[in-house]
């Protein structure tokens, strides 16, 4: 018995020792790093010098792999691709500010304002050919505050995708896609109007072409034109209306906005034929692709006499982290390998999202027209405003929208999302 | 007639326990399997989720799946004798601080464990730096940080059982000359078989589902846990497209647990009662 | 007989005759110290590198009392819980008593780092390339061993030499089609893989020119930059931009004559800023008693429902001809076995209007997480699943401790079951079972996934968009502090410590009422 007591109790020693120099390392965080590694025992991989270390989800691991080993045979260095499952961004800020975060984080474009105000990444460079080789709405979506954050390498916005062989020709206006959907429905050929996740939480982002097709806004803009946080709009009489416009669609309406249709269920019941419209992104076409349907992308509809159905634009982004330990290797690989044009026709293989390099894009054309159709759906989009303020947006939206769909009153719902947002941002 | 009204009873509660796993299991074997299906008859059979999940590239779900049971049985194993060894303690001595420290196990697990993460990088920051045997992206690091909840729970759960077996069996021992080691080990531990099974038991599934920690700690997609890996795979945009596949994983998690069980079953239903007897 | 136990244990306390010394108890010693000098050995030397003189001396403390206590006879209390508590307080005190620290401060987005960390990333975030100034295709050499900076300007294709001192012009360098210089006199040109391998200090030269200074931009670009933005010691201020902004200790911003911050700031105290919040904050008082209320049903829900089924089904199984046990026992922990988080999804797809298996399987309409009653009564039920199993293991497992003897012995007395259970088997399993189940109802008080995973707080009144109908304490406060504008560890961990000790006066409570029960048996 002794004996294993005794393991345990050297373990726990062990244990014990580490939590007091974890207590100490951070009353010296600068010095303890590099005097760590003159000693013996440190491993050579704490050095840094020589080994790149990237963090993405897990969906994006796989297809990183070749480049980050051919970019490590080409430069003589080790490159690790870790994957982390949740709560990426706030996983990447902890471990940044304790020292063992990555040398490159791979994230969405909205991320940029809450980094840069944590100072856990760093501006990077490009050239003026390097940045002529990407569609603005990809340069606008990682520049922030003067300054360009990241490469961008995939562009993603939802557009309409419809169900050829029930409606053969792509609807002019959004309230033809509404009565064509009810129409559908009525004579049982589809079993909903349409296939766009409300949930019972809300989902801003699939409904936001169609908020802002009724003439609904965010954030007012400053004078440079980025969104101003001073500024919401939730509650605004235009947004007012808006809401009015989503209540018109949902359940005690037309029926094309339900709580019952959520993130879980939407591409499938498109998939299944369950409904002719669907409102979603290039992350629905493999399943939309398997069910062997015959389809078409196209832009998101504008109301009849509406504005623009804007839809937001996510653009997925390589960041190099302020605090990483191989700096310069990673400037490399973002600025000069990220941007390579192989490199970005590579990753669409691995992974099929619309690649926001130009020329790659021309290169999947032939291949997957898809990507270029989603593409010219979001030319005109709005890039999902970066501000860190934007986090306080999202839910009171999402409530003020079920509320609306469910029938309730827009003029309360959007005033008591604008008092929560305000009270929130106050803070 | 007594008999029969017991079957109906559990009948029933095993309906409420199956009805959602019946629905799992009909989406893995649905060629289209979605989390949205309607049905709980498939709308055809076929064993493609299953052999898609093991032969796939991106999620080495064989890989995960042993860790999973490699670091569950270690560590459910270590954390049950450090918890045994607390229990026997709290129940029979007594000493200053008993009630108090009952207490404090028991709060201390109160305390939101996901704000802990800030402080949990901290240590291993530093570990990983001095012992990179220890630190992340290493299963041992991850062991040790389990072991920080082997006194808890746990702990409670086998007090409580040991309250319950006579004391006069101990002090007849202690009369016969046998050391606090000795009765530990031969007088105490051989009568309490039911509640370690059922202990070693829970401590297992409580790592097998661990997610919070094990997803900071291992990122090497070939280190992770079956919770971590699992999670990433309904994560984000691929939600449906993996569904079939998940739900195939979620069953396939189950056996190892299953299989724990089935090991210690004897000894859960059997073992005290005649121990005690024979005492 | 409690009376005998205590005598006993103090008499192990008192002097008494030296027992022989055994085999075991030499092998025993010799190992707790050969394993302390293992330990030792390991663990010393990269403390001594590292020159971590604090940490070297606790390791040394620790293990001098680990062989102290284990090599004396005394304090035998110690030697059975010192291995877990060690665990114990390295990884779980030391980390609440780290968070609740951060309660005192403004630890959390925008705030995580030191000042010194938030004035580099304010400078660097502000370098900005040089007008006019050409984008650099760089090469690494070396002069002497010294790392120096080949540029060569695109357009020009001219060569000049980047120092620490500053740029000069170079001439006799051949450069290649790409712009890389292939060879220079005097120098050491070093390739890609030696330049990766020194990527440090390729990041740290820094040439300075007339206008700002020229950095490597990776590894084959360097470009000039400046920093609009500059940190002035002697005001402890930033300057640039025509602007000024003066560091603020009381909230950790550099704030400007207008009342703006820069976007970086760091961690400050704040005192009992945090706490204050949490009782001012409309959001949370207005909504407290209701909350507060629908929990406590919630965790007691929670706690009555699994323990009374889980213990229902084990008492069911818990007779000598019951067949089929064994297959009853895997249906019945089959839920506990799958994980959690995935089968909380299941079921919120099981309970969607239109599409979910509970309506479509008994023929309803209804939109069960879209109302506050039916919400409610869901996530009880789901609760409910996941925790059953949980109650019928650890009631199988103290089933077995009540000798069949005594329930016997009821029924020969002429007690019906139901008195005999009454009196005999539920006063003895609650012995073993109550601090579980204070346990279970803390657990459930905090129960975040169950709510997070489900209906996440709704159904939401359009009133009132910050509190729903199954909102917990922890899930309505934790959205404030994490949902909006960042995450706010330090409000989070004040909210915390109010909700923790909310749990802890409850459990406290119910364990006094263990005292006697404890008693009960011995």
């Amino acid at each position: 018995m002794r004996m294993r007591a005794l393991g345990v109790a050297a373990l726990a020693t062990l244990a014990f020792s580490a939590t007091a120099c974890g207590d100490n390392g951070t009353a010296q965080p600068s010095a303890a790093p590099s005097a760590a590694s003159s000693g013996p025992a440190s491993a050579p991989a704490d050095k840094g010098n020589g080994k790149l270390v990237i963090w993405a989800d897990p969906s994006r691991v796989t297809a990183l792999k070749p480049f980050a080993d051919q970019f490590g045979t080409e430069n003589g260095v080790t490159v690790e691709v870790k994957e982390i499952s949740k709560d990426n961004q706030q996983t990447f800020l902890t471990a940044s500010q304790q020292g063992s975060g990555p040398d490159i984080m791979i994230g969405a474009h909205d991320w940029i304002g809450n980094l840069v105000q944590n100072g856990a990444i760093d501006p990077v460079t490009l050239t003026e050919e390097q940045k002529a080789a990407f569609p603005p709405i990809a340069i606008k979506a990682v520049t922030f505050d003067g300054q360009i954050y990241g490469a961008p390498y995939a562009v993603e916005n939802v557009a309409l995708i419809r169900n050829t062989k029930l409606v053969p020709d792509a609807p002019a206006t959004f309230d033809e896609v509404v009565e064509k959907g009810k129409e559908l429905k009525k004579a049982g050929k589809v079993k909903e109007v349409l296939c766009l996740p409300v949930t019972q939480k809300g989902d801003a982002y699939h409904v936001y072409p169609l908020f802002a097709s009724a003439g609904g806004s965010l954030f007012g803009s400053t004078a440079s034109g980025d969104p101003d946080p001073k500024k919401v709009l939730v509650g605004s009489p235009e947004s007012i209306k808006a809401f009015g416009k989503l209540k018109d669609l949902g359940e005690k309406g037309d029926g094309a906005l339900k709580t019952s249709i959520t993130n879980e269920n939407y591409i499938v019941n498109f998939a299944a034929g369950k409904c002719a419209f669907l409102v979603s992104g290039p992350w629905a076409m493999a399943d939309v692709k398997k069910s062997g349907l015959s389809y078409d992308v196209t832009p998101v509809p504008a109301f009849k006499d509406g504005k623009p159905a804007t839809p937001f634009v996510g653009v997925q982004t390589f960041f190099v982290a302020s605090k990483g330990k191989s700096k310069a290797l990673a400037q490399e690989f973002v600025a000069n390998y990220v941007t390579n044009k192989d490199v970005a026709k590579a990753l669409y293989d691995a992974d099929p999202r619309p690649p926001a390099l130009t020329a790659a894009l021309q290169d999947v054309q032939a291949s997957d027209p898809d990507a270029v159709k989603f593409m010219d759906a979001g030319k005109d989009g709005l890039p999902m405003p970066a501000i860190p303020e934007m986090q306080a947006i999202w839910e009171p939206f999402g409530i003020a929208e079920t509320a609306v769909v469910k029938g309730g009153d827009a003029d309360k719902a959007a005033t008591a999302g604008q008092k929560a947002i305000d009270g929130s941002l106050k803070n | 007639m007594k008999l029969a009204l017991r079957h109906v009873f559990v009948l029933v509660v095993c309906a409420f326990a199956l009805f959602p796993i019946l629905f799992v299991i009909s989406a893995a074997l649905n060629p289209l399997g979605t989390l949205a299906s309607t049905d709980l008859l498939p709308s055809g059979a076929s064993l493609n989720n299953l052999t898609n999940l093991l032969t796939s590239d991106t999620y080495p779900f064989a890989r995960w799946f042993f860790n999973s049971v490699f670091i569950a049985l270690t560590a459910s194993f270590a954390s049950l004798l450090l918890s045994m060894f607390a229990a026997y303690a709290f129940s029979r001595m007594r000493f200053a601080g008993r009630r108090v420290g009952l207490l404090a196990l028991l709060l201390i697990q109160m305390f939101p464990q996901f704000l802990a993460i800030v402080t949990i990088f901290m240590i291993f920051t530093r570990v990983t730096e001095l012992y990179p045997a220890f630190g992340f992206d290493t299963v041992w690091g991850l062991m040790l940080l389990y072991l920080g909840g082997a006194l808890g729970v746990n702990t409670w759960l086998m007090k409580g059982f040991l309250d319950t077996v006579p004391k006069e069996l101990d002090e007849a021992a202690t009369v016969d000359g046998a050391t606090h080691a000795q009765i530990f080990w031969r007088v105490i531990m051989p009568l309490v078989t039911p509640i370690l099974a059922v202990t070693a038991l829970l401590a297992f599934i409580g790592t097998m589902s661990e997610f919070l920690m094990a997803n900071v700690f291992l990122r090497d997609p070939e280190s992770k846990t079956l919770a971590v890996g699992m999670y990433g795979m309904i994560a984000g945009d691929h939600r449906n497209a993996n569904f079939g596949m998940f739900a195939a994983a979620t069953l396939l998690t189950a056996v190892p647990t299953v299989s724990v069980f089935l090991w210690l079953q004897k000894y859960i239903v059997s073992g005290l009662t005649a121990g005690a007897v024979k005492g | 007989m409690t009376l005998d136990v205590r005598e006993a244990a103090e008499t192990r306390e008192a002097p008494r005759p030296r027992r022989e010394v055994t085999t075991a108890f030499v092998v025993s010693r010799i190992a707790v110290l050969a394993v302390t000098a293992a330990v030792l050995l390991y663990a010393a030397p990269p403390l001594v590198a590292s020159r971590s003189w604090a940490a070297l001396a606790v390791l040394a403390v620790t293990a001098a009392v680990l062989a102290f206590l284990y090599l004396t006879r005394r304090f035998i209390p110690a030697k059975y819980l010192i291995p877990g508590t060690v665990f114990l307080i390295a990884f779980q005190v030391f980390p609440v008593l780290y968070t609740v620290s951060t309660a005192f401060t403004n630890f959390g987005d925008g705030h995580r780092g030191d000042k010194a960390s938030a004035i580099t990333a304010i400078e660097t975030g502000s370098v900005r390339q040089a007008p006019g100034s050409p984008e650099y295709s760089l090469t690494v050499a070396l002069r002497d061993g010294e790392m120096v900076f080949l540029l060569v300007d695109p357009k020009t294709k001219q060569v000049s030499l980047g120092t620490g001192e500053g740029l000069t012009g170079l001439s006799g360098a051949q450069v290649g089609v790409t712009g890389k210089v292939l060879s220079a006199p005097g120098l050491t040109v070093l390739k890609a893989p030696e330049a990766a391998a020194r990527a440090q200090e390729v990041s740290a030269l820094a040439v300075p020119t007339r206008g700002g200074v020229i950095k490597a931009n990776g590894l084959s670009r360097a470009v000039e930059g400046r920093a609009a933005l500059t940190y002035d010691a002697a005001c402890d201020c930033v300057k640039g931009e025509g602007d000024v902004w003066k560091a603020d200790e009381s909230q950790g911003y550099f704030v400007n004559a207008k009342g703006e911050h820069l976007a970086q700031g760091w961690q400050v105290n704040v005192g009992f800023a945090n706490f204050a919040r949490v009782l001012t904050n409309p959001t949370i008082s207005g909504y407290f008693a209701g909350v507060f209320g629908w929990n406590l049903v919630f965790a007691l829900a929670s706690v009555a429902g699994t323990f009374a089924l889980g213990m229902s089904v084990a008492l069911a199984l818990h007779h000598p001809r019951m067949r089929g046990t064994k297959a009853y026992r895997i249906a019945l922990i089959l839920p506990y076995a799958m994980p959690a988080f995935a089968m909380l999804l299941v079921w919120r797809d099981m309970f969607n209007r239109d599409f979910g298996l509970i309506n479509q399987f008994f023929g309803l309409d209804v939109d069960w997480l879209g109302q506050p009653s039916t919400a409610r009564l869901a996530v009880i039920l789901v609760n409910l699943w996941l925790g059953f199993p949980y109650m019928f293991l650890v009631t199988t497992g103290a089933l077995q401790a009540i000798p069949r003897e005594l329930t016997e012995a009821a029924s020969i007395d002429g007690a019906t079951p139901w008195k005999a259970f009454r009196s005999v088997t539920l006063p003895l399993l609650l012995v073993a079972l109550t601090p579980l189940l204070i346990s279970s109802f803390a657990f459930n008080f905090n129960n975040f996934n169950a709510i997070a995973l489900t209906t996440e707080g709704g159904p939401f009144p359009a009133e009132s968009p910050q509190v729903g109908s199954t909102d917990l304490l922890i899930t309505y406060t934790f959205r404030l502090a994490f949902g909006t504008g960042g995450a706010q560890f330090g409000f989070a961990a004040a909210i915390s410590v109010f909700i923790f000790a909310i749990v802890a006066v409850i459990s406290a409570v119910a364990f006094r009422r263990t005292r006697r029960q404890e008693e009960v048996y011995a």
